[in-house]
């Protein structure tokens, strides 16, 4: 709570440099368009209103959230809960998928030398793949393979984001217990699965919430790529790409918002369910 | 039909090639270490040009592995001019300037305890965000060129340096920094003595995020406009006049930059940290 | 009239129940705009259904090249430039022109006066956007027939990959940008330039104009007789939908904006956007007219862009065929 001041202070000093970088970007605009000379206050008035702003005025954002998220009914396509969900959705399902295939190859690299020694390298490389590059060919190849529609391809992309950290964190967790530890499990004559699911198991879910936070900011990240340059027509990253197209400023700066909201609303539900969980599992805090 | 035959087989003399080394009495060697995942990247290529050739997949829709290194040698110097312009001009330029102010920011904010209670809940938060969205507005900002893409590495790789670095720099025990007063050390002794030494590892990890970051941006804001060269800009005209087998040598040369890049930088931290536990084996 | 709706309505109802109508997946080749009304409109009027037809409608978008999806399967029929498609079918991709509603076309270059082009002998040493994704062909043939190198310098032009919106112009990081008649011009009118402080170049005033969007298959779909009389019936629907479009662009602009996902067209600009589409659409009745194939092959031919090229030879035997619109239109 301590930290509530300083916090304040920070954004604060943003939105001052916000309003400041606007009425300087916007200005060269309002210059070429007068007719005459203007008074500062002229200036500066203008720079707070313009229909496409370079760097539009934190209130003009605020409305137009205010407008696409409060005014408009959620089901209404032009709602930018509606476009969130859809992005929620595909994120979700990235995010399931990526976890299962970053846990399962992160069991299968613990207890398999040849999958570590073949897999762990190419891993790495993939994630080196800017995934925007792979994308289009993502959906093109799912398409002819008689896939439709976007949101598994985007839910594809964001798993290819997701899986690593998840993957990572795991194959650390799983080789955690110490010799100590699994010695300690061998004198009870616990069989290889005992051992997994009554040592290893429970000693990597702190590593497993830590990546799972990552995890979900990165699916997002992927699903956002995902609709941005492909051409998605519904979603947050699709409202960006439409907003660009059309000279929307507004559109952008609203929708990039919403995507930090979502993100923040995302990793704090993984960060809450990881006190419960680690409450219930008995782990200091 | 039969190549769909012939790529099991391959996958299962791979696999069992795979096996056999890593159970083997010598998997402990470099050899070995470096055999054993070539052997399975060139499985799966293999597997990859006999699937598309058994089952006619168009190469429009999908490459084979061979049309695409016919392509890559082919077009050798519009690859060469496409990664000066991306890798070099726009992603390496962002990644020195983002992670460099990064950097300096980071030890500004350390010596304010205000400053770094109210930067860094908000840097990690940023730093979670899907900053890629900002690439259109960007390109407006900066124009055309490779400098609005390195504007968008900037910013990208600004925050998940920023945080790694202030926690690295708060990585010490009072015990070490009561030594160095022992010593009667000045700020900057301390610093350059103990303190980054022991951020070291937590930089590491920042810059090697911001390898992939710095890649995936520079190629993104090509999509947002561009001159007529650059990963992004080659990729997307690609598609659009079908020259499949090209985008598909522009990933190659993604995948091989990336990994290079990434290589470079944790050669740098095994130079740097040896004496970290995390680089023992 | 209402009589004549429900009546059709029973019909269509009845003939619903007894099978299931014909599939069509239309793949547009850009986002959801009045560029595409017409299909549109058939689609909400229930023209496709009188048809027994049942059209889904994909919008496209940069990275979404049409001709690659209509050969991974994902589309019966496209929507695409003529030099895009030309350009398809020699690298191996035989697509066939079934249909042409587009009768003129309304790319142009648009340049600020302050910048001092008046005619294209000014272009060298300017700073030109271009669009991609298979919208370059006419520009590369355009500075082909001048002679203007087009990669920099003072002799040449330097080309920019324009995104997807005016911005360039506005910022002046461009002299000359590309629109479309019927929307990145009026995007321009709209930020507050005016048409005097304009110079703009029509491509087809220049001698170097391509048929726009045309309706495109694969020729091997072409010999299966059940899809040649559903393309017979999607044509038929689909130039209704237009004319029905020409003479009402009100509810066209309507339907236009109900259709769009991304919630971000206005009323306002896809009204405008449809009073400019008419104009391209009006003389055509969707058969192909063979001489502007022919115009469009000569331009492309008479300047063979050494860098960029569309096509390099005549295009083979079957690029455009009147065996769906003949009987579409009888």
């Amino acid at each position: 709570m301590r930290n509530i001041l300083p916090i304040l202070t920070v954004l604060s000093a943003i939105l001052i440099i916000w309003y400041l970088g606007a009425i300087w970007m916007n200005s060269a605009w309002t210059l070429d368009r007068a007719e005459g000379p203007l008074t500062l206050t002229e200036i500066v008035q203008d720079t707070m209103t313009q229909d496409r702003p370079r760097l539009p005025a934190p209130h003009q954002v605020a409305a137009e959230l205010y407008d696409t998220v409060i005014d408009k009914k959620v089901t209404s396509k032009r709602s930018l809960v509606y476009h969130g969900w859809i992005t929620l959705t595909s994120t979700l399902a990235g995010f399931i998928l990526g976890t299962v295939v970053g846990l399962l190859m992160a069991v299968g690299i613990v207890y398999s030398r040849t999958l570590k020694m073949s897999l762990m390298p190419w891993a790495i490389i993939s994630q080196t793949i800017p995934i925007v590059a792979i994308a289009p060919m993502i959906i093109v190849v799912l398409a002819s393979m008689g896939v439709e529609g976007r949101a598994v391809p985007k839910a594809i992309i964001a798993a290819y984001l997701c899986f690593f950290p998840v993957l990572v964190g795991m194959v650390k967790g799983l080789t955690a217990p110490d010799a100590m530890q699994i010695d300690l499990m061998k004198t009870y004559n616990a069989t290889p699965a005992q051992e997994f699911w009554k040592l290893r198991l429970p000693t990597s879910v702190p590593y497993l919430f830590t990546s799972l936070k990552i995890g979900i900011a990165a699916a997002l990240v992927g699903t956002i790529v995902g609709e941005l340059p492909t051409g998605a027509v519904r979603g947050l990253g699709a409202r960006i790409l439409v907003g660009d197209q059309f000279g929307n400023p507004l559109m952008i700066w609203s929708a990039l918002l919403a995507a930090a909201a979502l993100a923040g609303i995302l990793v704090s539900v993984v960060a809450l369910l990881q006190t419960v969980v680690m409450k219930r599992m008995g782990f200091a805090q | 039909m039969s190549s769909v035959i012939l790529a099991f087989v391959v996958w299962a003399a791979g696999s069992f090639i795979c096996v056999r080394i890593a159970q083997g009495p010598g998997h402990d060697t470099t050899a070995a270490r470096v055999a054993v995942p070539v052997l399975f990247g060139v499985t799966i290529l293999a597997m990859w040009e006999l699937l598309v050739r058994g089952l006619e997949v168009s190469p429009v829709i999908l490459p084979a592995p061979s049309g695409i290194a016919d392509r890559f040698s082919g077009s050798a110097t519009v690859l060469w001019q496409d990664f000066l312009q991306t890798v070099l001009k726009g992603a390496l330029t962002g990644y020195i300037i983002g992670c460099s102010i990064a950097f300096l920011a980071a030890l500004a904010i350390d010596r304010v305890d205000f400053l770094k209670r109210g930067l860094l809940p908000i840097g990690n938060f940023v730093a979670a965000l899907p900053i890629i969205g900002i690439a259109p507005i960007l390109v407006s900002w900066f124009g055309f060129d490779w400098h609005s893409k390195a504007a968008v590495v900037v910013v990208m790789v600004f925050f998940p340096m920023l945080v790694n670095t202030v926690q690295g720099l708060a990585d010490t025990t009072q015990m070490q920094r009561d030594l160095m007063k022992t010593y009667s050390a000045s700020y900057w002794q301390s610093l350059v003595k103990l303190r980054l030494p022991a951020a070291l590892p937590f930089i590491f990890n920042g810059l090697k995020i911001s390898t992939t970051l710095a890649l995936i941006g520079a190629i993104v804001a090509e999509y947002f406009g561009s001159p007529t060269r650059g990963m992004g800009f080659r990729i997307s005209t690609e598609v659009g006049r079908l020259g499949i087998d090209m985008v598909w040598a522009e990933i190659t040369v993604a995948a091989i930059a990336g990994s290079v890049f990434y290589g470079l930088v944790v050669l740098a931290e095994r130079g740097l940290t040896f004496w970290h536990p995390s680089q023992r084996s | 009239m209402k009589k004549l709706m429900i009546g059709a309505m029973a019909l269509g109802m009845g003939t619903g129940a007894a099978h299931a109508a014909d599939e069509v997946t239309l793949q547009l080749k850009w986002v959801t705009q009045a560029q595409f009304a017409g299909y549109y409109v058939a689609q909400e009027k229930g023209f496709y259904e009188e048809e027994d037809l049942d059209v889904t409608i994909k919008p496209g978008g940069p990275d979404i090249a049409p001709e690659q999806v209509i050969a991974g399967d994902g589309a019966d029929v496209i929507t695409t430039w003529m030099a895009a498609g030309l350009a398809a079918r020699e690298r191996g991709l035989p697509l066939v022109n079934i249909a042409q509603p587009f009768k003129s076309g309304g790319l142009q270059l648009t340049c600020l006066k302050e910048s001092g082009i008046e005619t294209p002998d000014d272009f060298p040493g300017h700073t030109l956007g271009v669009w991609f994704y298979g919208n370059e062909y006419p520009f590369y043939a355009w500075m082909a027939k001048l002679g203007v190198p087009t990669d920099g310098g003072a002799e040449g032009v330097e080309v920019l990959k324009q995104a997807f919106n005016v911005d360039p112009l506005l910022n002046k990081q461009a002299d000359c940008i590309s629109v479309m008649t019927y929307n990145e011009y009026g995007q321009v009118l709209d930020a507050g330039i005016s048409e005097d402080e304009l110079v703009t170049f029509n491509y087809l005033e220049e001698g170097v104009g391509m048929m726009e969007d045309g309706l495109y298959v694969m020729e091997e779909d072409l010999q299966d007789p059940e899809f040649v009389d559903k393309m017979v019936r999607f044509v038929r629907a689909s130039m209704k939908g237009w004319k029905y479009a020409e003479e009402n662009p009100e509810e066209a602009a309507e339907i236009v904006v109900e259709a769009d996902e991304t919630g971000a067209q206005t009323y306002e600009h896809q009204l405008y956007m449809m009073g400019e589409i008419a104009k391209l659409t009006a003389g055509s009745d969707g058969s192909l007219d063979p001489a502007d194939f022919d115009q469009t092959v000569a331009t492309l031919l008479s300047a063979v862009s050494p860098e960029n090229p569309a096509i390099t030879e005549e295009p083979s035997e079957g690029a455009w065929t009147h065996m769906i619109t003949d009987e579409a239109l009888k």
